[in-house]
C-alpha cells in the first residue's frame, strides 16, 4: 500500500511544518535531519498525536486526517520504547496482539525469549528496543513509523540492531518512516533517504544518489560532504566541464553545469597516492593534518588556496606512510565532482 | 541506618561542622513537638475509659455520621476531583493555572468562612436552600448539610495529588497504547490509572482524612448531626478536657489508620 502525504503543513509551538509532499510505498523512507527540522512533526503527523491544519494523508484509499489514533492503522516505536512500566516485556506485547500465538511468534523473531518475563526496568536498551519494535508489529500495522529507536543505544547495540532491523524491514513490505540523525542508520536502513530542514523535505532520493549529489549546500554539509568550493566553469566540452576552484582545477563527467556554483566532492572519493586514471584530474598538494578514525584516517591536503579533506583506509595510509608536511599526489575522479547552483 | 550516617559524614565538607546534623537536631525539636503531646495524650486516659466513653450512644452516632459523611465525601470528590486533575495534567496555558488556583481556594480560606460562603448558598434563605428545603433534603443543619462542607474543604487533596500522579505518567505511553489501536477507555483502564492509582490513592486518603476531621465549616453549616469533631467540642464546653479525651483518641487511630495506608499501598512502587 502507499502512504501519500499531500500538502500536509501544521504550525506547532512556533514552528511552521510543510507543506510537505511526499508519497512512500512498501519500502523504507529514512528520514534524515538535524534536531529540531520537523522529522518527529512528521511522525506525529501521520500518527495522528498532532493536528494538521491543512493537507491529506492517504493510506491507500484511505484519508487518516480526522480519524483518532486508534484507528489509522499506522504503528509507532517511540524513543526510548516508551514501554508500560508496569508490565512485564510479555504482557506489553501481548497488549497489543489477538492471540498468545503472535506473542511467540514475535518473540521468536526479535529474540526475546530470554527478557519476556522482565519489567522495562531490568531491560537492557537494546532488549527495551525489541519488546517496543514486538509491541508495535503485534497490532499488525499498516504502516511502521520508528522515531530514533537506536539513539540512544551503544554502538555495538546499534550495529547489532541495524542489521537485524534491515532484515526485519525486507520481509514487513509495508511502507515504513524511519526518523534519524545518525546519517549511517539512514543510509544503511533506507530504500530512499529524505532529507529534512525547518519542516520541508530538502531532498529525497536513493542513499548514493543523495550522498553523491546533494541538492543544496545544506545537504552537502549535513551529509558530511566536507568538500565544498566556490567554483567558476572555465571551459566545457561534450563530456563535462572544467572548473576553477582557487588553486585547484576539477573536472566534471557532465557538461550540464550551472557557470557558478559549489563544488562538491565527497572525502571518500578524493583517492590519495593512487595510480591516476586519465580522466582524473590530479593535483599536488601538502599533508597539514591527519586524524585515525579508526575506521579510516582523515587527512587536510592543501592544495594552492583550497583545503581538500580524504579519507583513506588504514593499509594505503600505512603504505604512504602520511606525515605532516608530505607533498602527496591526489586525484579527484570526474564522476565524484558534483556542481550546486549555490555559491558556499 | 548505620550506612545513612557514613553517606552524611562522606558528603559534609568541613570538618568539626556536620550541617547535617544540625538540620536534623532542630528538625527534631519540630517532631518531638509533634509527638510528645499525642503520646501525652494516648497514655492519659486508660483504655477502659476510652471503651466506656466511645460505647455511650451519642458518641456511637457521632462516629457513624462522620464515616457515612466522611465516605460520601470522599467518593464525590474522587469522581469528581479525579478527571479534573487528569485535564488539569494534561493542559497547559493560563487557562489550567487559573483553574488550578480555583482548586487550591478552599484549601487557603479558613474553614469558618468556607462555612459562610456555603451558608450563603445552601442555607435557609437562599434559593437552592428553599427548594432543597421544600422537597424534603434540607442542606444545612442535616447529613447533606455534613457532606458538603466536608467536600468543600477535603476534595482539593483529591485532585492536587492526582493531578501530580496522572503527571508522573509519561504521555507517551498513553500514546502508544492508542497507537497501538486501544480506545481511549481502554488506554485509561490499563494504562493510565495503573500507573497514576497509588498517587490517586494517596490523594483519596488524604481527602478522607481532612473530610473526618471536618469542624469548622460543619460547625456553621451542621451542628447536627453531630460529627467526632463536633462531639469533641461539644464535651470539652459541656464537661471538660477529659470528656474530650477518649473521642479524640478514636479520631487519632483513624488517623493513624490514614497513614498506614498512604505509606503502604498508596506510594507509586513503580518510581
Amino acid at each position: 500500500m502507499t502512504l501519500e502525504l499531500s500538502g500536509l503543513s501544521t504550525a506547532y509551538a512556533g514552528f511552521d511544518f510543510g507543506p510537505v509532499d511526499l508519497a512512500v510505498d512498501d519500502e523504507v523512507l529514512a528520514v534524515l535531519g538535524p534536531s529540531g527540522s520537523g522529522k518527529t512533526t512528521l511522525l506525529s503527523l501521520i500518527a495522528g498525536l498532532t493536528t494538521p491544519e491543512s493537507g491529506s494523508i492517504r493510506l491507500g484509499r484511505r484519508e487518516l486526517v480526522g480519524r483518532p489514533l486508534d484507528d489509522r492503522g499506522v504503528g509507532m516505536v517511540f524513543q526510548e520504547g516508551a514501554l508500560f512500566p508496569h508490565m512485564t516485556a510479555r504482557e506489553n506485547v501481548a497488549y497489543a496482539a489477538d492471540t498468545d500465538e503472535v506473542v511467540e511468534e514475535l518473540a521468536a523473531l526479535l529474540e526475546l525469549d530470554g527478557v519476556l518475563d522482565r519489567r522495562p526496568p531490568a531491560l537492557s536498551g537494546g532488549e527495551g528496543q525489541r519488546v517496543a519494535l514486538a509491541r508495535t508489529l503485534a497490532a499488525d500495522p499498516e504502516v511502521l513509523l520508528l522515531d530514533e529507536p537506536l539513539s540512544s543505544l551503544d554502538a555495538p547495540t546499534r550495529r547489532r540492531l541495524r542489521t537485524e532491523l534491515h532484515d526485519l524491514f525486507d520481509s514487513l513490505s509495508i511502507p515504513v518512516l524511519y526518523v534519524t540523525h545518525d546519517q549511517r542508520t539512514a543510509t544503511a536502513l533506507g530504500d530512499r533517504l529524505a532529507i529534512v530542514r525547518d519542516g520541508s523535505v530538502e531532498q529525497i532520493g536513493p542513499p548514493v544518489a543523495v550522498l553523491d549529489r546533494p541538492a543544496s549546500r545544506f545537504v552537502a554539509r549535513f551529509t558530511g560532504t566536507e568538500n565544498r568550493f566556490d567554483a567558476t566553469v572555465v571551459d566545457r566540452s561534450e563530456d563535462g566541464a572544467w572548473l576553477r576552484c582557487g588553486g585547484l582545477h576539477v573536472r566534471t563527467a557532465v557538461s550540464t553545469v550551472p557557470d557558478t556554483g559549489t563544488v562538491c566532492i565527497h572525502p571518500s572519493r578524493v583517492e590519495v597516492g593512487a595510480n591516476t586514471t586519465d580522466d582524473a584530474t590530479t593535483a599536488t598538494g601538502t599533508v597539514s593534518r591527519w586524524l585515525n578514525e579508526g575506521t579510516a584516517y582523515r587527512l587536510e591536503i592543501a592544495v594552492d588556496t583550497v583545503t581538500l579533506t580524504a579519507t583513506v583506509r588504514p593499509p594505503t595510509f600505512e603504505r604512504l606512510e602520511v606525515a605532516v608536511g608530505d607533498e602527496l599526489r591526489v586525484a579527484i575522479p570526474p564522476d565524484a565532482v558534483h556542481v550546486i547552483p549555490e555559491a558556499e | 541506618m548505620a550506612t545513612e550516617t557514613d553517606e552524611t559524614r562522606a558528603v559534609s565538607s568541613t570538618p568539626g561542622a556536620d550541617w547535617l546534623s544540625v538540620s536534623l537536631a532542630l528538625g527534631g525539636v519540630l517532631l518531638l513537638y509533634y509527638l510528645g503531646p499525642l503520646v501525652s495524650l494516648l497514655l492519659s486516659v486508660s483504655p477502659g475509659t476510652v471503651l466506656g466513653r466511645l460505647a455511650q450512644p451519642g458518641v456511637v452516632d457521632a462516629a457513624i455520621t462522620s464515616l457515612l459523611s466522611a465516605s460520601i465525601s470522599t467518593v464525590l470528590a474522587t469522581v469528581f476531583g479525579v478527571p479534573l486533575a487528569y485535564w488539569l495534567a494534561r493542559t497547559e496555558g493560563a487557562l489550567a493555572t487559573a483553574l488550578l488556583a480555583i482548586v487550591v481556594l478552599p484549601l487557603v480560606v479558613p474553614p469558618t468562612v468556607g462555612g459562610i460562603v456555603l451558608l450563603s448558598v445552601f442555607g435557609p434563605g437562599s434559593a437552592i436552600g428553599d427548594a432543597a428545603i421544600a422537597v424534603g433534603i434540607p442542606l444545612s443543619g442535616s447529613l447533606a448539610g455534613v457532606v458538603l462542607a466536608q467536600t468543600f474543604v477535603a476534595s482539593p487533596f483529591v485532585v492536587v495529588t492526582a493531578k501530580a500522579a496522572f503527571e508522573g505518567v509519561d504521555e507517551r505511553l498513553e500514546h502508544a497504547s492508542r497507537s497501538l489501536g486501544k480506545s481511549r477507555l481502554t488506554t485509561a483502564h490499563r494504562v493510565t490509572l495503573p500507573l497514576a492509582g497509588p498517587g490517586i490513592l494517596a490523594g483519596v486518603t488524604l481527602a478522607f482524612a481532612r473530610a473526618i476531621g471536618e469542624f469548622g465549616a460543619t460547625t456553621m453549616v451542621s451542628y447536627f448531626p453531630r460529627t467526632l469533631p463536633v462531639e469533641i467540642w461539644t464535651s470539652f464546653r459541656a464537661v471538660g478536657l477529659d470528656s474530650a479525651y477518649p473521642v479524640a483518641i478514636l479520631l487519632l487511630v483513624i488517623a493513624g489508620g490514614a497513614l498506614l495506608v498512604l505509606n503502604t499501598v498508596a506510594s507509586n512502587p513503580w518510581r
